[in-house]
């Protein structure tokens, strides 16, 4: 059952305060965070959150298209190690 | 890149006429319907080069018809071979991507200079990517794949330099 519309998204509070304290500063630092079900709101873009995966905290880049999702489902918490040798994947620096 | 690199996994035999059902381990599947030429490395075995005389997709699989490979029996034996192509022929990229076997390896210093340590890993998120950073001391250190804190990524130097913003180390 999805959360009721009444209440507005969720993020944690002290996501909501960091985020707010650093857009009136103009600072930027990683915000290290276990809350993975923590909405991302728009003025969260631009930002970069540590986000906790069961092991470790995984930094990710918040965009626009991200804005609505939670930040748990942009950081895996199951690692898929893949093929050993060289293969033909790319990566790529945004 | 003298290296071979592989575009494919043969899982196993399609149909009675040789043709083979082939994992791509490329981001450019495509790449499989214009290849003329092939190395198939069996587990153990020198890799023996083969000419591709079609390749179609389905369900996900690509399947391959090799020259001299025209039956079931004989397609069976390629089971669990790779498809490789040389190090040269690969895909070109377009600025700011790279093979995920140009990053592991590179090391990495920050602006200073100061030695951060060396690429291991790189991990796919649903947002940028990752490159996982082994220290000295054994620990890890985690950087996102974003221009802001990725500067310069120099392949043929072995060397990324970075700018790590604070609350990252």
């Amino acid at each position: 059952m999805g959360r009721s519309s009444k209440k507005g998204p969720y993020a944690h509070p002290s996501l909501l305060k960091k985020v707010r304290e650093m857009n009136e500063t103009g600072e930027k630092r990683v915000i290290k965070t276990w809350s993975r079900d923590s909405t991302i709101f728009p003025s969260f873009v631009g930002h970069t959150f540590a986000v906790h995966d069961g092991r470790r905290h995984v930094p990710i880049y918040i965009t626009e298209d991200m804005v609505g999702h939670k930040l748990g489902e942009f950081v895996p918490t199951r690692t898929y190690r893949g093929h050993a040798g060289k293969d033909e994947r790319t990566t790529r620096r945004r | 890149m003298d290296d071979f690199v592989s575009i494919g996994e043969v899982t196993a035999p399609h149909g009675v006429r040789g043709e083979v059902r082939v994992w791509p381990r490329t981001d450019f599947p495509e790449r499989f319907q214009r290849l003329e030429r092939v190395f198939v490395r069996r587990p153990g075995r020198v890799p023996q080069e083969l000419a591709v005389e079609r390749a179609r997709f389905h369900k996900g699989f690509v399947i391959v018809k090799l020259e001299g490979v025209d039956t079931r029996d004989d397609a069976e034996t390629l089971r669990g071979a790779l498809l490789q192509v040389p190090g040269d022929q690969v895909v070109p990229l377009p600025e700011d991507h790279y093979y995920v076997f140009q990053i592991v390896g590179l090391e990495v210093v920050d602006e200073d200079g100061r030695e951060l340590g060396v690429v291991k890993e790189v991990l796919f998120t649903g947002a940028n990517d990752v490159y996982v950073v082994e220290r000295a001391d054994g620990s890890e250190l985690l950087l996102p794949a974003v221009k802001d804190v990725v500067l310069r990524v120099d392949v043929d130097a072995g060397r990324m330099v970075v700018r790590l913003l604070p609350g990252l180390e």
